[in-house]
């Protein structure tokens, strides 16, 4: 079980760091608890990470955080994946359909995105079927949670593995801030590792 | 592997002090999906990906609200009805077409009205427009927060009685006092009937916009006092079309070239038509053409160019010449061309300037004969001196890119598109030399009025916003009526600049401060003003974009020189601060104008419209006064009392300057149709479009959808706002003079042909029907064409008459080849030229390149283009000079302003150093568009709702409720009527989205400027929900320098233009300085003037007999013949 909490956990700071710049509320998170500051090395010894936070996000990270997914870098699964490099934002992304068959439905409102295959949202889409999956397991459904890993499984192979490391190796090269490096670093490192974890659980 | 090897657990992602969940963002939702949409019209994809729907739904086109996408499309919430109140939202839209006015291209813009709410939600291309093709820069988008800005103007402002001008006191005025006070001033002035008179009210357009309309009315008052800012911006670039083609300016046929070569960044980075240019740049460039720019700086446009010419300012004729050189010897000449359109034969037969050219060393020895082919050896032999080693000296350019460009030009053939204009031009003394070198080179490879090629204005404009004569009782078609001007005005056309291309409009301030200069011509006979009765500029702001700007406010402030003075403005300004009146005009989307410009080789126009009158027309409802319909309109929208000047010119000629028609000038306004009443402006642009296109007449009158209008064609545009005339114009000098019933027809004009006669030089002279001789065409291997406008009917790269004028060594393409001819020959050497700098911390400023998001000062009411300007206008300093003077990216540095005539220091101005290797080492470049300024944040102006005024209206503005429609606010301008402005309290703002505060001080010899407080964040209830974004402003508005103010006036010796550049001294700031900050001393500012005047020019004297060349274009008004005759004492 704790191993689905922190999976689901991870999935969760990764979505939200990757999504939008972040708040006062997850930038106090992101300074002060001291699991997530030892997921980020450099975050954590970062001499500039103690100035004031209002300054901080507006002139380190809101900057870095504009070139790295809104400037210079796309992070859409749909750029990566077609031959035109067109971000498909209407009824032909197969990501859509994918969360529609679990009637998952995207809010742009609150996402502030062109489209639902951004990284951030595809992080927080396995983040909620990790969470779906711990309700089976704590409700004792087996079926329920042997299904949830296999859509899990699916969802990252012919998805996010498709094209998020290489998003996250130029997003590696590209950050100009500790936060976004070794989030992209993480990022990277966690989605490899889930994958073995994923396969090894349907494999049994 | 490296991931593999360095694999890390994440179980301890379960220990996180918060839970996951409330990490995450939350963007899933998991609502029920919405009622089926299929009896809907909408779909959640579009089936075309056009921005713009078929034009016969423009009356009636329904889109989706833009932010449904986000809420999940149709599929999920249907569309917005009574029954599905959450459904997505449906716009209910009248499309109407207007023209962008934020800069001089006229790309056609079209207005998306909502009806329920009766504003403009959006404006978008016009793609009826075939030059701008449906799209605009960032500036036409603009249009919509010009429009709903919280801080227009709302109603008419007078200064305040008793308050003096400058102390910011105002109060609220209506229309028909203001046009009472100054159309009585008016009248009284020009009912005197002297000389003096005709020169003391004086019209100062900014950018224009129309293309005659105003100047027409300046005719019929009988007045020679148009002046416009063109001298402050084009025209040494006008001069070579002039003195070349007795032409305006160029037209390039960029969308066919082979090779676009730009003097300067100017058409494909922000300036001239830089939008429909830049378009037909891109589409030539996927054919295969090269892009060469050639500008110290490096521009948007020389940064994506195949070849960036950094030349020295000035030098760039020499550029030229070493081209022309190569291409007559190595025989690369198109000799037909030149042989049939160079004025050769001239210059052959010219000998004594011939000989004066053997005598000044250009050539060794007369030419064996008069021959074609001793012509081109003698072009030869003139143009050998500028060789590879020569233009490398000069120019600072390298000579593996000369080279390579004269590949390049060779390559070409005849599709070398070009253009002459800012820059180089507008920047450096002589900068016109450079068009003539330019044209002479293009010209040489025959790549004139080709496909692909180079031609010339007057061929691709339409100009007929004046001539709607005959819908008036007095004007006649055309204007043929109207009296000619008797009158010559030395404040605008001064007697030292007799070739000055247009007025010498910044010197203004100094003419009228300048007594002894006053006593010095009216002591040698003329009649110089020393005041004006009346000054009126429009849409312009003289103070803040002229050199010398401290000069401006001395003398807006004096009331004995400038009695009266009213802006026609929608905005505030730097000038309108000083003004007796700010009468509140319309933007793009408020005004009429016939707007036409020479962007692709055709004859396009676009129709400027009030959109939301033309919406309220076409929806049924009818003015309450129709010489006033637009104010009503803007009223009924919640504008404000804001107008437009074509009803306003209208209106005052007839009702407020000669109301009893004594002068003569009622007549020339008054409606054929309903005589006593000022023409309508559907009657004035039937008969202005329709007495002059015949095509537009043909076809507006047999289109069913108009030919039972009771205007079909006003009816036309005003559906279409575009209109094209002519297409593929190409070769126009070749047009064959036309022979119909005994006339004989050339550029439309009609002569008797038994009065024409062909001259021993091929030109053909004809006398029209009152007399007067002109020249028609040439005659060339038997056939009679129309040729060229100039005197010998051909290009000429010998201008003969500039010898009668004084300027013989210019008048062919020339450039100093030593030290000794620089010397002798300063008049077309740039100020800035490498041989003034000679202190280590001398340098060149280049200034006049345009930033492609700000317009002059059109730009600080709109707050997305302030936005997106901010701090965007440093000084950019090659890296090795910032690193010889110890310079680093975001130092404050001083730029000493020096002048290489006078020798005399104008102050300084603080700026931002920015070191990079997109500049030319030993130059600078620094937009002089920074640097806006207010003194105050608000001024309180009383609204004056509780003081009897009147609602604009009781029925909801809405375009589909009939009680709305029936509506309009009675007796609008006058006393009694004055409006309530919605959600106006009685403080405005004054540009608040994009100009700081600053402190100003002057004493009559030294001016200082020091901003104190940036703009901040806001809450306006004008205009509310359009500016709810006010409290988001994260900018402090200080955007540069206001160098204008710094920068002496720069009169060029021939063409009067203000030569912008500026030899600088660069040093750290001192202690206490603050980027933004300048001094100015404006006492030395004027001795340079002076200076310039009178070391350099070659005015009038004792021998003059003419004031100008008849011969060449007097803008805006027609003068009476006798009017250039003149006697000077000596």
């Amino acid at each position: 079980m704790e191993e689905i909490i922190a999976r689901s956990n991870v999935y969760a700071l990764l979505s939200r760091v990757l999504l939008q710049e972040l708040d006062h509320e997850r930038l106090e998170l992101f300074c002060t608890d001291e699991t997530i500051l030892e997921f980020l090395p450099h975050w954590r010894d970062w001499k500039f990470r103690n100035v004031e936070r209002q300054k901080l996000l507006e002139e380190y990270l809101n900057p870095d955080f504009a070139n790295l997914s809104l400037l210079h870098l796309i992070p859409y699964e749909t750029f990566y994946t077609r031959a035109d490099q067109m971000i498909e934002t209407g009824g032909a992304n197969p990501v859509t359909d994918f969360y529609s068959r679990y009637d998952f439905l995207v809010d742009y409102e609150v996402a502030r995105v062109v489209s639902a295959d951004h990284i951030g949202i595809e992080m927080e889409f396995m983040h909620h079927l990790c969470e779906a999956q711990l309700k089976a397991f704590r409700e004792s459904d087996r079926e329920a949670s042997d299904e949830l890993i296999r859509v899990q499984y699916e969802f990252l192979n012919t998805h996010l593995l498709k094209w998020a490391p290489m998003y996250l190796i130029n997003m590696k090269y590209e950050a100009r801030t500790p936060l976004y490096y070794d989030s992209a670093e993480m990022a990277l490192e966690f989605i490899l590792s889930d994958h073995e974890i994923l396969s090894a659980l349907v494999k049994a | 592997m490296m991931y593999l090897e360095s694999r890390r657990t994440f179980l301890k992602g379960a220990a996180l002090t918060v839970a996951g969940a409330a990490i995450a963002k939350g963007v899933f939702s998991t609502d029920a999906i919405a009622e089926s949409v299929k009896e809907s019209k909408f779909t959640n994809t579009p089936d075309t990906l056009s921005f713009y729907p078929p034009q016969d739904q423009w009356n009636h086109f329904q889109e989706l609200s833009g932010v449904d996408w986000k809420r999940g499309g149709i599929d999920r919430r249907g569309v917005q009805s009574e029954n599905n109140p959450d459904g997505i939202y449906v716009n209910d839209f009248m499309i109407v077409p207007t023209a962008c006015s934020n800069c001089e291209a006229s790309c056609g813009l079209t207005a998306w009205i909502d009806k329920k709410t009766f504003t403009v939600k959006k404006y978008m291309g016009n793609p009826l427009h075939t030059a701008a093709r449906g799209r605009n820069c960032a500036k036409g988008y603009a249009t919509q927060s010009q429009m709903y800005d919280p801080d227009r103007i709302p109603f008419p402002l007078k200064r305040a009685p008793g308050s003096k001008r400058g102390e910011g006191k105002w109060i609220r005025t209506t229309w028909d006092e203001a046009m009472t006070t100054i159309g009585k001033k008016m009248g009284d002035t020009i009912r005197k009937g002297d000389l003096l008179s005709r020169k003391s009210v004086m019209f100062h357009v900014g950018r224009p916009n129309e293309n005659g309309f105003v100047p027409q009315v300046w005719e019929t008052l009988g007045l020679d006092s148009y002046n416009s800012h063109t001298n402050i911006c084009s025209s040494n670039g006008r001069t070579p079309s002039i003195w070349t083609a007795n032409d305006d300016r160029t037209s390039p046929d960029w969308a066919n070239a082979k090779l676009i070569f730009l003097n300067s960044s100017h058409a494909a980075d922000a300036g001239h038509y830089f939008q429909q240019s830049a378009g037909f740049i891109a589409d030539a460039r996927k054919k295969g053409a090269k892009l060469v720019v050639m500008d110290p700086r490096m521009s948007n446009s020389a940064g994506m160019s195949d070849l960036w010419i950094a030349a020295w300012p000035g030098t760039e004729p020499v550029v030229y010449l070493y081209l022309a050189n190569r291409i007559l010897n190595e025989n690369m000449v198109d000799k037909k061309f030149v042989k049939k359109w160079f004025n050769w034969d001239v210059l052959m037969n010219d000998t004594a300037y011939l000989n004066f050219m053997v005598e000044k060393g250009y050539v060794s020895k007369l030419p064996a004969d008069k021959s074609f082919e001793s012509y081109l050896e003698l072009m030869k032999e003139l143009y050998s001196p500028y060789t590879l080693e020569f233009a490398v000296k000069e120019t600072h350019v390298p000579a593996y890119k000369l080279e390579k460009l004269y590949d390049m030009f060779i390559w070409a053939g005849d599709a070398i598109s070009s253009y002459f204009w800012r820059a180089t031009a507008a920047g450096n003394r002589g900068g016109w030399m450079s068009g003539r070198a330019g044209y002479f080179a293009i010209a040489l490879r025959g790549a004139i009025g080709t496909k692909g090629g180079t031609f010339f204005h007057h061929w691709h404009v339409i100009s007929v916003s004046g001539k709607g004569g005959s819908a008036t009782v007095g004007q006649g078609v055309g204007g043929a009526d109207v009296p000619k001007v008797q009158a010559y005005n030395e404040l605008t056309w001064p007697p030292e600049w007799p070739l000055s291309t247009y007025e010498l409009s910044y010197l203004l301030p100094h003419l009228l401060s300048d007594k002894e200069w006053q006593k010095k011509w009216t002591d040698r006979g003329l009649t110089v003003p020393s005041k004006l009765a009346v000054y009126i500029p429009r849409m312009y702001n003289p103070v803040w974009i002229n050199p010398d700007g401290f000069r401006w406010l001395e003398v807006l402030k004096n009331e004995e020189i400038m009695e009266l003075t009213m802006n026609l403005s929608p905005v505030w300004s730097e000038t309108n601060w000083y003004m007796d009146y700010v009468l509140p005009v319309g933007l793009a989307g408020e005004r009429h104008d016939q707007h036409s410009e020479a962007t692709m080789p055709a004859r396009w126009s676009s129709f400027r419209q009030p959109v939301l009158r033309v919406a309220l027309e076409k929806s049924g409802w009818k003015p309450k006064n129709p010489a006033r319909a637009t104010l009503e309109a803007h009223i009924k929208a919640g504008l404000g009392e804001v107008w437009e000047d074509n009803e306003f010119w209208f209106d005052m000629c007839v009702n407020y300057i000669d109301p009893d028609g004594s002068l003569g000038i009622k007549k020339m306004w008054e409606s054929k149709r309903n005589p006593g009443k000022p023409v309508t402006i559907a009657e004035w642009y039937d008969a202005a479009f329709g007495d002059n296109l015949p095509k537009l007449k043909e076809t507006a009158t047999n289109d069913p959808r108009y030919m039972n209008e009771e205007f079909p064609v006003y009816s036309y545009l005003r559906d279409h706002g575009y209109w094209m005339e002519e297409d593929k114009i190409y070769h126009a000098m070749e047009h064959e003079l036309k022979f119909e019933d005994g006339e004989v027809i050339s550029h439309g004009h009609k002569y008797p042909a038994s009065s024409m006669h062909v001259g021993a030089d091929g030109v053909i002279s004809a006398v029209d029907h009152k007399g007067k001789e002109a020249k028609i065409g040439v005659e060339i291997d038997g056939k009679k064409v129309e040729g060229f406008a100039t005197l010998s009917k051909k290009l000429e790269f010998f201008t003969q008459w500039a010898v009668d004028w004084k300027w013989k060594e210019y008048a062919i393409p020339f450039y100093p080849r030593n030290d000794k001819e620089k010397a002798e020959m300063e008049h077309i050497v740039s100020h800035v030229n490498h041989m003034y700098m000679k202190e280590e911390n001398a340098f060149a400023l280049n200034t006049v390149f345009r930033l492609p998001y700000n317009i002059h000062t059109r730009s600080a009411n709109s707050k997305h283009l302030m936005e997106i300007s901010q701090n965007h206008d440093p000084i950019w300093i090659s890296t090795k000079d910032a690193k010889r003077l110890g310079f680093k990216r975001g130092d404050a540095i001083r730029v000493r302003i020096v002048d290489t005539v006078s020798g005399l220091e104008s102050g300084y101005f603080v700026a931002m150093a920015v070191p990079t290797e997109g500049v030319l080492p030993g130059t600078l470049a620094c937009s002089h568009h920074g640097g806006r300024w207010k003194l105050t944040n608000a001024v309180t102006i009383p609204n004056g709702v509780s003081d009897g005024k009147v609602a604009t209206g009781a029925a909801p503005r809405d375009l589909n409720n009939k009680e709305f429609l029936k509506e309009s606010p009675a007796n609008v301008g006058k006393a009694g009527s004055q409006t309530i402005i919605d959600n106006y309290e009685g403080t405005t703002g004054l540009n608040s989205f994009g100009v700081p505060v600053a402190e100003v001080q002057m004493d009559g010899k030294v001016g200082k400027l020091k901003y104190v407080e940036g703009i901040k964040p806001f809450h306006t209830e004008r205009f509310a929900d359009y500016n709810r974004d006010s409290g988001n402003i994260w900018w402090d508005g200080l955007s540069g320098s206001w160098q204008n103010a710094v920068a002496p006036a720069h009169p060029d010796p021939v063409s009067g233009m203000h030569c912008w550049h500026q030899k600088v001294l660069l040093e750290p700031a001192q202690a206490g300085d603050k980027i933004g900050d300048i001094f100015v001393n404006y006492e030395n500012n004027f001795k340079t003037y002076q200076a310039w005047r009178d070391q350099l020019t070659r005015g009038l004297d004792e021998n003059s007999t003419l004031r100008r060349p008849r011969h060449i274009k007097r803008p805006w008004v027609r003068l009476d013949p006798s009017a250039y005759d003149v006697t000077i004492k000596s």
